[in-house]
């Protein structure tokens, strides 16, 4: 009995040793072409109000993709499914070329364990539009407490890294304040050092200059700015700020009616575009300007 | 009536209002802990696990807790489980009061923002973590001052022990009072003492805490 559990044990773990090569063999000429963030026909329902329509999306690994459009056209659904903070009725979600909602089981998809979850979402980071710091810690504890909690990081490690995001987003002499001692765009610095702490492939931007006084957008707006140029991240970021977009994408998505009506470069869809829609959208908020 | 006698009175007075602060004082940690445990089990995405938690949340908060303290009391040793007077006091009160502490645990984790909740996930905390770590620590400060209130609840219910033949405070001022006629006096006293064992002992220990966990809800200066 124990000899067959060795030998089975064996048998194990060079099938697993098999599979890593192959899967790495895979990723090598994958990595390329494949994209870091696929939609796949993802239905988003809530009751009999259809959110998003069998939306396909695909971001490329570094793309920094803006979402504009009128609000409740699902452009922060598109976020908040892939953050899972809302369950699809539809579709699949691939995260660097893994299902994300999903899990393989015998060769098909079936909906994803909570384990499978956590795997896969620990690729991804987000930023909100209310900040949703954790007010019974400072600066630094919020940035700490999931890298070693979760990750498993010392309390230094986790503390020196904490230190240096603090660092990049200028607020390295704020570190032990508490959230409610800090401003708006301060708070928003915070939670984007937070997010980064748990060293994400893809980060997620909810209109996170949309609660901050007018004066504290541009402090934001920089962060967000350094770290597209000096790291490898992709980013998704929906937005009012259209010049901050045109700026900053590679690619612009206009969402109406829980579709895109129109993408491409921020050259296209702000200078000339083509959908009715995206017209009157981009006219309205010049207007408003 | 003579000196020694008052003298006899008083002692048991004294001794009475002591029984009753260490009766208030065990029973608190029982319902606290015992409230924490069942109003988390409440709020369990668990079935198997938030309904024992109704169950128990039911019956000790929907029946009497005379009646409660008479079935430890009197109705378990027929069943070949027999308590001490002071185990049952304590329990028995500690018990009944944790049923409505898990309530106000259940309403203060609910009424944590549900921002917290979607930060947590972002961060990729496992449900245990992200309770343990940002959600209960935030609704322990916001249940606290419920609390306050149904601790100095308990420590009225605690005159019932004498029926579970203990005499607290009540029952010694009411035997005082019967002893010299002097009903007037001996009920002043004892709506005072009640009154100092909550002002002088609950109050000032839940706004210590209040005090003590209130970091980043107020506004203070920076260090």
């Amino acid at each position: 009995m124990i000899e067959h559990n060795v030998r089975l044990g064996k048998m194990m773990t060079r099938s697993k040793v098999l599979d890593h090569l192959i899967r790495d063999k895979d990723n090598v000429s994958i990595a390329m072409t494949q994209p870091m963030v696929r939609f796949e026909n993802v239905t988003k329902r809530y009751g009999a109000l259809t959110v998003l329509d069998g939306l396909n999306l695909d971001i490329a690994r570094n793309e920094k993709v803006s979402i504009i459009g009128p609000s409740g056209s699902g452009k922060t659904t598109v976020l908040r499914m892939l953050m899972t903070l809302e369950q699809i009725n539809g579709g699949v979600i691939w995260v660097d070329g893994e299902p994300l909602t999903h899990m393989n089981k015998h060769g098909q998809l079936v909906p994803a364990s909570e384990r499978h979850l956590r795997r896969v979402r620990a690729k991804i980071g987000m930023v909100f539009q209310h900040f949703n710091l954790f007010p019974h810690l400072t600066a630094l504890q919020n940035c700490i407490e999931a890298p070693v909690s979760v990750l498993g990081l010392s309390r230094q490690e986790a503390e020196a890294r904490g230190a240096e995001l603090l660092d990049m987003v200028g607020l390295g002499d704020k570190k032990n304040h508490y959230p409610i001692q800090l401003s708006g765009g301060q708070k928003q610095r915070v939670a984007i050092a937070r997010a980064l702490a748990m060293r994400p492939k893809v980060m997620l931007f909810d209109e996170v200059t949309s609660a901050l006084d007018p004066e504290l957008v541009g402090e934001v707006l920089n962060v967000i700015r350094t770290l597209g140029t000096e790291h490898d991240l992709t980013m998704l970021m929906v937005t009012h700020q259209m010049a901050f977009a045109k700026e900053f994408s590679d690619r612009v998505c206009f969402f109406h009616g829980g579709k895109i009506a129109e993408q491409g470069t921020p050259d296209q869809l702000f200078g000339d575009p083509q959908n009715e829609r995206t017209k009157q959208f981009l006219s309205a908020v010049l207007e408003a300007r | 009536m003579n000196e020694f006698a008052l003298s006899l009175t008083f002692s048991a007075l004294a001794r009475g209002l002591l029984v009753t602060a260490a009766v208030t004082m065990a029973a608190s940690l029982v319902a606290v802990t015992m409230g924490l445990v069942v109003g988390l089990c409440r709020v369990s995405p668990r079935r198997s696990v938030r309904w024992p938690a109704i169950v128990y949340i039911e019956f000790f908060r929907g029946t009497s807790l005379l009646v409660q303290l008479y079935w430890w009391f009197f109705v378990l040793p027929i069943f070949g489980v027999a308590l001490s007077p002071w185990t049952v006091a304590i329990f028995g009160i500690g018990v009944c009061v944790s049923s409505y502490g898990a309530e106000l645990v259940r309403a203060a984790i609910r009424a944590v923002d549900r921002g917290q909740y979607e930060a947590s996930i972002a961060l990729n905390f496992s449900r245990a973590t992200m309770m343990r770590r940002i959600i209960v620590p935030q609704a322990i400060r916001a249940m606290l001052p419920a609390w306050g209130t149904l601790l100095i609840e308990l420590l009225k219910g605690t005159s019932l022990v004498f029926f579970i033949t203990i005499s607290e405070f009540t029952s010694s001022a009411k035997s005082a009072a019967d002893a010299t006629g002097n009903y007037l006096f001996f009920f002043a006293i004892a709506l005072l003492g009640y009154y100092i064992v909550a002002r002088g002992l609950i109050t000032p220990f839940v706004r210590w805490l209040e005090s003590h966990l209130s970091r980043g809800f107020v506004r203070i200066t920076a260090p």
